[in-house]
């Protein structure tokens, strides 16, 4: 069975400008792909507004790389007209006013909103499973957790539904699921992409990111949606590149190091053999490889820093959530305005998202914000100014993008891992330090897919597409759906 | 024992940006509900504070009015609660950085000039309003983000004249700057004072009480009064004073309580993430401070300058607008400053009072103003016509100059036309002449309002002074004691 959405987007583009095929031919095919959609990866869709806008796109130019093709947002974007609840009760039924500025950048392409995907509840979350309409299924192996946050945008890709899907970065959310599910995701410079409309789970670390299925796609949308934003004070004003041409002229840098500490820790040797492998073939593409000395208790400190200043930013920005404005009415005998908001916000979130709320505000109240909250600001300093300085020495980092096989949803606990596994948590690197960040596929493991994450220097994202696309030759693994296997 | 009052003052002033502190939205007052709000002002997910730079340029310049250090950094924080009117769940204001420190502010008293100490300026966002109904409460999103200015002082004023005065200073700032409409009816200018007492010369403060909804400068005076007669007596009656949050009663004359300040809420401030920490151009912050208004200490010295009493000072004070007017005239060639207060301040003011105006209203040129000042302050009319001369331009709306010549009101100062009035009024008051020349001197008023009479009112009195002594001499020095 042929499916047009498998393929590329420049692929399409081609052919979208030949006129081989239109752009009703992709919208029908995606809708279809979405209706036979077997691993819940869907929250609201918009067919009707789909296909009416495909059949007035009757023409596309060779200067309109993205018009005409189809995707799917992550359910925290927000969508003018149709329902967005970042897969979360609270929200039920809130549908919109307004486009978020990456959604209308890329309509103004002429690129078709085909649907909204699910995620974890409000993007809190690794595993793809805490969505309000349950778990996001790995499409490699049903039993097993797919990642997340933006689980469904990258299993709707995976799954070949529509070449591109947009998800969000605060932890690793698009670059750990990209490594489950054999697809290049990546989250640009921090600032590079503007947040508004973007649901924010920790807006200091938050990141509109994105789903292909290649490097040089990636590179066409950051140049899609890439720009300052009246509306975002903290996008950049600085120039935005033409990514696609540091793929094209191929503008890389020579540098490329890794973590001691990361590279002799891989517990699954299966991963180990493919980074080291990897590791001596871009020797030989002519990049010099360097071994670097993290401080190893900073990379300990990554994931309490990380929880402490995610969750305490979280419950401040999902305090907006009481349910007077927007989202489901409380029930029952509510007589004051304390008991409507504690009863909708009672039923409105999981618990797991109480815990988080609790763990936020804790860490800010006065008697423990020095020991805790303060704490974690002043590790993220020094983890970046750490940072900072191995790219003083190296262009880009390299390291797995995951060290293991995704878990089976059965097995899964709620406890939090009382130690910090630092494997786990190393893509934080670059939420902390607003670097881009890129995972592409790198192997399998018991036909289970695992990836190699890349992050160069804030504001390279060029630079870095470049050095992304040798890898993507090296390893030979692009355009992967689990269709195509 | 004697206690000394300590009271310190965080005032909220309302700025008139045209749009909201941190959105596109106007701001507005007595706007239909929820009609000047967008999607950030309704916190709808995603939506973000975009900082709005003519509300920094009002702080800038409220600051430097203040005398305070200008931070050349603009940082903001949140401030975390739950309640209705606060749709975001937090507020963004300033706690860590605020745009200005340690300034101080010269306030006048009846025991003279004094310095108040003010600690910080910050800017935040207003929150929506709340009104509650029988069954149910609705929400106006309408002033919610409107921008505000906090002012916090130190606890340097000791008695509710110092309050009052200090208010009134901050007011007066606010209103020449042009960044407020500072009415405390609609509560665009809020003050909570916060008021305690302790023994005479000791240094520690005692528990304080806070004093909310004073909604005119006297009730200011009024409500820390109340209050330090309140609390003396409790201390005096040796009970304590519990930290509560009180309003003053307008009918009663009373503070009466509102809530006791049980546990203060932890409001887990941080640093906004939203924006980036803005370094403000030296040339933003050069450009707002000399776009300054001047301000009422500066036109106080310049109008002492030209001999201005302290009370005529005040009268012009009381309203920017007048000031204004008043300092235009001034540079048209005013003879005599005096002679225009007094205009503005009676005639004017009646007359714009009398038929509902303001001084806004006013639509008499400065050139005819300064005209009329002039003819009377050269005598050219006196000061009854002037009156009527006023009316007309008030009324008619026509030119001073035209109004005087054509009801021929210029003063007689042709000199032979007046000799012949006061000859003629010499001639008819014989009996009066001779009493005059014998001692009684108050003859030369009668004969000079005589001539006044037959001229009707037209004859320049100086000159019909000058012509009758001439005529009949100086009244001899008569030695009455005896």
């Amino acid at each position: 069975m042929s499916n047009l959405n498998s393929l590329s987007i420049h692929e399409l583009h081609k052919r979208l400008v030949s006129g081989e095929i239109t752009a009703l031919d992709l919208t029908k095919e995606a809708i279809e792909n979405c209706k036979s959609d077997s691993c819940n990866c869907l929250e609201a869709t918009c067919y009707e507004e789909a296909l009416k806008k495909a059949k007035s796109i009757t023409e596309v130019k060779e200067d309109e790389i993205l018009k005409g093709i189809p995707y799917l947002a992550k359910d925290n974007y927000s969508t003018k007209g149709v329902e967005t609840t970042a897969s979360s009760n609270i929200l039920n039924g809130y549908v919109p006013l307004f486009d978020a500025t990456v959604i209308s950048k890329l309509n103004r392409r002429g690129m078709i909103l085909i649907g909204k995907t699910s995620m974890d509840e409000l993007a809190m979350g690794g595993t793809g499973t805490t969505s309000h309409k349950g778990a996001t299924l790995n499409p490699y192996d049903k039993e097993r957790i797919s990642g997340g946050s933006s689980s469904g945008s990258a299993v709707s890709i995976a799954l070949g539904m529509v070449p591109f899907t947009l998800g969000s970065d605060t932890g690793d959310s698009v670059r750990k699921p990209a490594s489950y599910n054999q697809v290049v995701g990546f989250k640009p410079t921090w600032g590079r992409v503007s947040r508004y409309g973007l649901f924010p789970f920790a807006p200091s670390l938050d990141c509109p990111s994105y789903f292909t299925r290649n490097v040089l796609d990636s590179a066409y949308i950051l140049s899609a949606i890439a720009g300052h934003d009246e509306k975002d004070m903290s996008s950049s004003r600085r120039k935005k590149d033409v990514y696609e041409k540091f793929v094209k002229h191929h503008r890389t840098l020579p540098k490329v190091g890794y973590f001691k500490a990361v590279k002799d820790s891989i517990p699954s040797s299966k991963v180990r053999r493919a980074f080291d492998d990897l590791l001596k073939k871009i020797e030989k593409a002519g990049y010099q490889v360097i071994a670097y000395d993290y401080p190893i208790e900073l990379l300990n400190a990554l994931y309490p820093t990380y929880m402490i200043i995610s969750c305490a930013e979280a419950t401040s920005n999902n305090a907006n959530l009481d349910g007077i404005r927007f989202g489901p009415k409380p029930q029952g005998d509510i007589k004051t305005y304390s008991e409507y908001m504690l009863e909708a916000r009672t039923a409105g979130f999981s618990d797991l998202i109480k815990r988080r709320f609790v763990i936020g505000s804790f860490s800010l109240l006065s008697e423990n914000v020095y020991e805790m909250f303060s704490r974690a600001q002043k590790a993220r300093r020094m983890i970046v100014d750490n940072l900072n300085k191995f790219f003083d020495k190296a262009d880009y980092f390299i390291t797995p993008a995951s060290f293991s096989k995704p878990k089976k949803i059965n097995e899964l606990s709620a406890a939090w891992s009382k130690t910090s596994d630092f494997l786990e948590n190393i893509m934080t690197l670059a939420n902390f330090g607003g670097n881009p960040s890129i995972t592409l596929p790198l192997g399998e493991e018991d036909s289970l897919p695992f990836g190699v994450n890349i992050t160069g220097r804030i504001f390279e994202d060029g630079s870095l597409f470049a050095f992304a696309s040798d890898v993507e030759k090296i390893t030979g693994i692009k355009d992967v759906t689990v269709r195509c296997r | 024992m004697e206690f000394e009052p300590v009271i310190g003052i965080e005032i909220h002033v309302e700025l008139k940006s045209k749009t909201k502190m941190f959105s596109s939205a106007p701001t507005s007052f007595g706007q239909k509900p929820n009609s000047c709000a967008v999607y950030y002002d309704f916190a709808f997910p995603g939506t973000m504070p975009v900082v709005n730079k003519e509300a920094v340029s009002y702080g800038i310049k409220v600051c430097k009015a203040l005398n305070m250090t200008i931070n050349h950094t603009l940082y903001f924080d949140r401030k975390n609660y739950f309640y209705p009117d606060l749709p975001k769940g937090y507020q963004i204001t300033q706690q860590f950085d605020p745009i200005g420190r340690d300034g101080y502010l010269l306030i006048e008293t009846k025991d003279g000039e004094k310095k108040v100490t003010i600690e910080q300026a910050h800017l935040e966002e207003d929150t929506a309003k709340q009104l509650h109904l029988n069954d149910m409460s609705l929400v106006d999103f309408n002033r919610c983000g409107t921008p505000l200015i906090e002012i916090v002082s130190n606890p340097d004023m000791h008695s509710g004249e110092e309050a009052m005065k200090y208010v009134e200073a901050i007011r007066e700032i606010v209103t020449y700057l042009e960044v407020s409409d500072g009415k405390m009816e609609n509560g665009s200018l809020r003050c909570d004072i916060n008021i305690s007492l302790r023994e005479k010369g000791s240094k520690k403060l005692g528990v304080k009480t806070e004093c909310k909804n004073l909604n005119t400068i006297s009730n200011i005076k009024a409500a820390v009064d109340y209050e330090i007669a309140r609390q003396r007596e409790l201390l005096m009656k040796g009970e304590k004073i519990t930290q509560e949050t009180r309003r003053y009663d307008e009918t009663l004359k009373k503070t009466v309580i509102m809530r006791k300040k049980t546990d203060a809420i932890d409001y887990k401030y941080f640093r906004e993430p939203n924006i980036i920490p803005i370094d403000l151009d030296d040339d933003f912050i050069n450009d707002a401070i000399y776009s300054m208004n001047k301000l009422p200490y500066q036109y106080k010295k310049d109008f002492k300058a030209i001999g201005l009493s302290n009370y005529e000072i005040e009268l012009l004070l009381k309203d920017r607008q007048v000031v204004c007017y008043f300092e235009d005239c001034l540079a048209l060639g005013v003879k005599n400053p005096s002679v225009l207060v007094s205009l503005i301040s009676g005639d004017i003011m009646g007359y714009l009072n009398k038929n509902g105006k303001t001084f806004k209203d006013l639509n008499v040129s400065k050139e005819n103003m300064v005209y009329l000042v002039n003819a009377l302050e050269e005598k050219k009319i006196n000061s009854k016509q002037g009156k009527i001369v006023l009316e007309k331009m008030l009324v008619e709306n026509r030119d001073s100059k035209e109004i005087i010549s054509s009801l021929g009101l210029q003063m007689l100062s042709d000199e032979k036309a007046i000799e012949k009035i006061v000859d003629i009024v010499i001639k008819e008051n014989k009996q009066v002449v001779d009493d005059y020349q014998r001692g009684k001197d108050h003859g030369l008023g009668y004969l000079v309002g005589q001539v006044m009479k037959m001229s009707k009112g037209q004859a320049n009195p100086i000159i019909a002074k000058k012509l009758i002594i001439e005529k009949i001499g100086e009244c001899p020095k008569v030695n009455t004691n005896h």
